[in-house]
């Protein structure tokens, strides 16, 4: 056919936005990174001991908590739903697990697979309400996050549930290598769900239904299974978080984690990944989670008021996120 | 060039006040670049009387609409309302001299109530600016019992059906007691029970004085409610006739012209007719509430069979209910032998069909993702090795099919979302090439998409199915029918009313086929039943 100046145009103008689009992304992450940088040249500086291999590889078991349920967040959030109740599946996930190895009686190995098999099946209960009745994630995964924490403050008499001498709970607490084991399960699984999220048919999916969840419909995706098992795989990652939680504190508790879904909501977030679903990376997601983990570690080190605290990290992470909005903003007004 | 209310067959209550016309435009023209979209149109209207306004999607009717309505000002010429020309004062201007429209799409808030979207805008307040609900009530249910309407004032809008709706927009139209009320297609999203409710309220209204003009394509309806017609084509009014003398065949070439039979290009499809082929998908008095009630017709091997019908005949309904979007409330549906009853979209897909919706931003693609991940969506095994997807496959299968269709991308791995309407249409379709699918549905696939890429839809269309894919082509372009498709059917009160092979189908079959109401139509061979 010929080509008309008017085909020609379309795609230079593609081409145009695409970089555009790639570029956005990279200056997503790239900024990140900087901002990392900044903090690990300010801290090293102002805060004592922050450099010190004890601290780096406390900051590493840190970032475990919220890193693992980050991962499982992150493709949540690509989906176009949310998950709020990751805190108290976290302590309902240690309770669980301090109760079956303990009063139970179902001996550590069984017990840890009951905890993740229960906390598997919470989420994908939450996922069912959201796929088969539409009821909203927030709403479902409120109740869930209600419930939770209340059967965790219930099962344990709001005490601390001491777990059995265990090898296992100690290798759990302790390092490979030098490094803490949490941390070497957070890196292990953020291949995983690089893989998943990039090369698996599952995960491409998941960036199509987020993206238009009608189209994903017509091109026979099937959605709502998809939709069930994106909270099932939250909730186990919650129910192994709650385990090692457990291991490192030697105890279930009811109360822990407080906050927690903050903390991975936010740092998905902060990785770029937009809350209207369709598009985000784990890799950001991971960048996310280092740069909580270290504002967190910093504000301690540094000696700040442990309720200030709280208040620097709220008005960090809404600037974080106001950065990519404008960012965003920018480049559909120019396109 | 046009001969304006020759016979001014006002009603009663108009020529009793003996007033003049509540609308005129003398020698209106209205330019839009590179359009002449009216063209000295001179139009009058008169207290009581119900003008229908008929042509062919573009033929001036909504243009001449929004000058009426103020909406857009006449490049030459003037336009009266009651008597005063409009300065271009917007559409406040008009409405305070007495315009009132009502669009095709409703303008309510299905969640508010009737009486709150009767008086939207203008809430009657008392004593500290609250608002008097019972008085809101009453007001609502009195206006919309004058129009023969009896529905709680406090249900939500959303909850009556379509042509209640319908009615408590046009009472909102009617509140501020204008002169001439303009009703553009008010039952193309009808049912054709529904329709009666509206048709017998706008009676009443003309009865009260109110002029009004009326824009639809159905034209039983145009007969029971209007005294004249004026016909519109390529910007003019071509002339004004009264409905009860005209036949539809003399409406029909009216809207046409002789341009019609001129114009009509034998460029088109396979020749050989391919109705001898294999029946690949049959559908049997299928029924989707409430517009089709008995749709029957086969596709055969190699086919590319166009469903023609005026809008709201309910084409796209049928269209997606085979699609397995909506379950049909009756009937059979046969895909390559297998009879179904029930089927939903993986059922469609698994067998071979593939659906490509009109909405094609909203249904059809995923934006943010690259074209080859669109062209693979629905079909991944092929480019997986192992339990991973293959980029390179992936890229390789997508690359194919770019270049087999000609879909313009500086690379396969642009977001979909970047490309041109025409583009990314095509990148749907290869999704269903990539599939394997034997049978496509294409839903306005030419929709919002510009002259050249319509030319290589056509192509494609006709190169698919000379390699054997039986294809479904649902348009609005009537025009586009004749060029793509070796047979159409029409889809007309719910049924399939009319079947044009070969050269039977033209445009002007086509569209008195749409159209007929039962007085005959001499193009077109109307077979009750097909088939």
């Amino acid at each position: 056919m010929s080509s008309t100046a008017q085909t020609q145009t379309a795609p230079a103008e593609a081409e145009r936005q695409v970089r555009r689009l790639s570029l956005s992304r990279g200056v997503n992450e790239l900024g990140l990174l900087a901002a990392i940088i900044l903090l690990y040249i300010v801290l090293g500086a102002k805060a004592g001991g922050f450099l010190t291999s004890g601290n780096q590889l406390g900051i590493l078991r840190d970032a475990a908590q919220i890193g693992i349920a980050a991962w499982g967040m992150t493709l949540v959030i690509i989906a176009g739903d949310i998950d709020i109740s990751i805190g108290p599946a976290v302590a309902f996930g240690s309770v669980m697990v301090a109760k079956g190895a303990t009063s139970w009686g179902l001996g550590v190995p069984l017990a840890v697979v009951v905890t993740l098999l229960i906390g598997t099946a919470i989420g994908a209960f939450a996922g069912f309400l959201r796929a088969r009745f539409n009821v909203p994630s927030f709403i479902a995964t409120l109740g869930v996050y209600s419930a939770l924490r209340g059967l965790a403050q219930f099962i344990s008499n709001a005490l601390p549930v001491p777990l059995p001498n265990s090898g296992f709970f100690d290798f759990l607490a302790g390092s490979i290598a030098g490094v803490p084991t949490p941390a070497v399960v957070m890196i292990l699984l953020l291949v995983v769900f690089l893989v998943i999220a990039l090369k698996t048919p599952y995960g491409r999916a998941v960036y199509a239904l987020g993206g238009n969840p009608r189209a994903a419909e017509l091109a026979g995706i099937p959605v709502k299974r998809i939709r069930i098992s994106l909270f099932a795989v939250n909730g186990l990652l919650a129910a192994i978080t709650g385990v090692l939680l457990a291991a490192r504190l030697g105890s279930g508790n009811g109360g822990s984690a407080m906050g927690l879904e903050f903390d991975v909501i936010a740092a998905v977030v902060i990785g770029g990944t937009a809350l209207a679903g369709g598009s985000g990376s784990i890799l950001a997601t991971a960048l996310g989670v280092i740069f909580i983990t270290l504002i967190g570690n910093g504000l301690v080190l540094l000696g700040v008021n442990q309720f200030l605290q709280d208040v620097v990290r709220g008005v960090i992470i809404v600037l974080a996120v106001l950065v990519n909005v404008l960012l965003g903003r920018r480049n559909r007004l120019t396109s | 060039m046009a001969p304006i209310n020759d016979r001014p067959e006002a009603r009663g209550a108009g020529s009793e006040r003996g007033s003049g016309p509540v609308a005129r435009t003398r020698g209106a023209v209205r330019r839009y670049p590179g359009v002449l979209a009216l063209d000295h149109v001179d139009f009058e209207v008169r207290p009581g009387e119900v003008r229908a306004l008929l042509g062919k999607n573009g033929a001036g009717k909504s243009t001449l609409i929004r000058l009426l309505s103020g909406v857009e000002k006449a490049d030459e010429g003037t336009v009266e309302i009651a008597g005063t020309v409009l300065t271009g004062g917007g559409s406040r201007e008009a409405s305070q001299l007495g315009v009132a429209t009502v669009y095709q799409e409703l303008s309510l808030i299905p969640q508010l109530s009737v009486a709150e979207n009767y008086h939207l805008g203008a809430l009657p307040t008392g004593r500290g600016g609250l608002v008097r609900t019972a008085h809101m009530k009453d007001a609502a249910d009195a206006a919309l019992a004058e129009l023969g309407v009896r529905v709680d004032p406090g249900m939500p809008v959303g909850a009556l059906p379509v042509a209640e709706q319908q009615m408590v927009e046009i009472a909102r139209a009617l509140r501020g007691s204008p002169k001439l009320l303009i009703l553009d297609e008010p039952t193309s999203s009808l049912a054709a029970a529904a329709v009666d409710v509206v048709l017998q309220a706008v009676t009443r209204i003309a009865a009260s004085g109110v002029a009004i003009i009326y824009v639809s394509h159905r034209l039983n309806e145009i007969r029971q409610i209007a005294d004249s017609a004026s016909v519109m084509r390529d910007g003019r009014l071509v002339e004004t006739v009264g409905t009860k003398g005209a036949s539809s065949d003399d409406i029909v070439s009216l809207m046409l012209g002789d341009a019609a039979s001129a114009t009509e290009a034998p460029a088109r499809h396979t020749s050989a007719p391919a109705t001898d082929r294999p029946v690949v998908l049959s559908v049997r008095d299928l029924a989707v509430p409430p517009k089709v009630r008995a749709a029957t017709f086969d596709l055969h091997e190699g086919e590319i069979l166009g469903i023609a019908g005026v809008l709201g005949a309910g084409r796209s309904e049928l269209l997606r209910s085979i699609a397995g979007l909506q379950p049909p409330a009756s009937g059979t549906l046969t895909v390559f032998g297998e009879e179904l009853r029930r089927w939903s979209v993986r059922d469609m897909i698994r067998r071979g069909v593939g659906f490509t919706p009109e909405e094609r931003k909203t249904d059809g693609i995923v934006p943010l993702l690259g074209v080859d991940e669109n062209i693979v969506l629905a079909d991944r095994r092929s480019v997986r090795r192992g339990p991973l997807l293959s980029g390179r496959r992936q890229r390789a299968a997508a690359a194919k099919l770019v270049s087999a269709l000609s879909v313009r991308t500086p690379d396969v791995g642009v977001p979909i979302g970047a490309l041109s309407g025409g583009n990314q249409q095509k990148a749907v379709i290869a999704r269903w090439l990539h599939r394997g699918s034997r049978v496509l549905l294409l839903d306005e696939p030419t929709r919002g998409v510009d002259v050249q890429a319509k030319a290589q839809i056509y192509d494609l269309v006709r190169e698919l199915a000379d390699d054997g894919v039986s294809i479904v082509f649902v348009s609005n372009e009537l025009e586009e029918l004749p060029l793509v498709c070796s047979r159409v059917v029409v889809l007309r009160d719910g049924a399939i009313a009319a079947e044009l092979t070969g050269a039977d189908i033209t445009e002007s079959a086509i569209f008195a086929a749409t159209l007929a109401d039962g007085t005959g139509s001499a193009a077109a061979s109307t077979t009750g039943e097909s088939m």
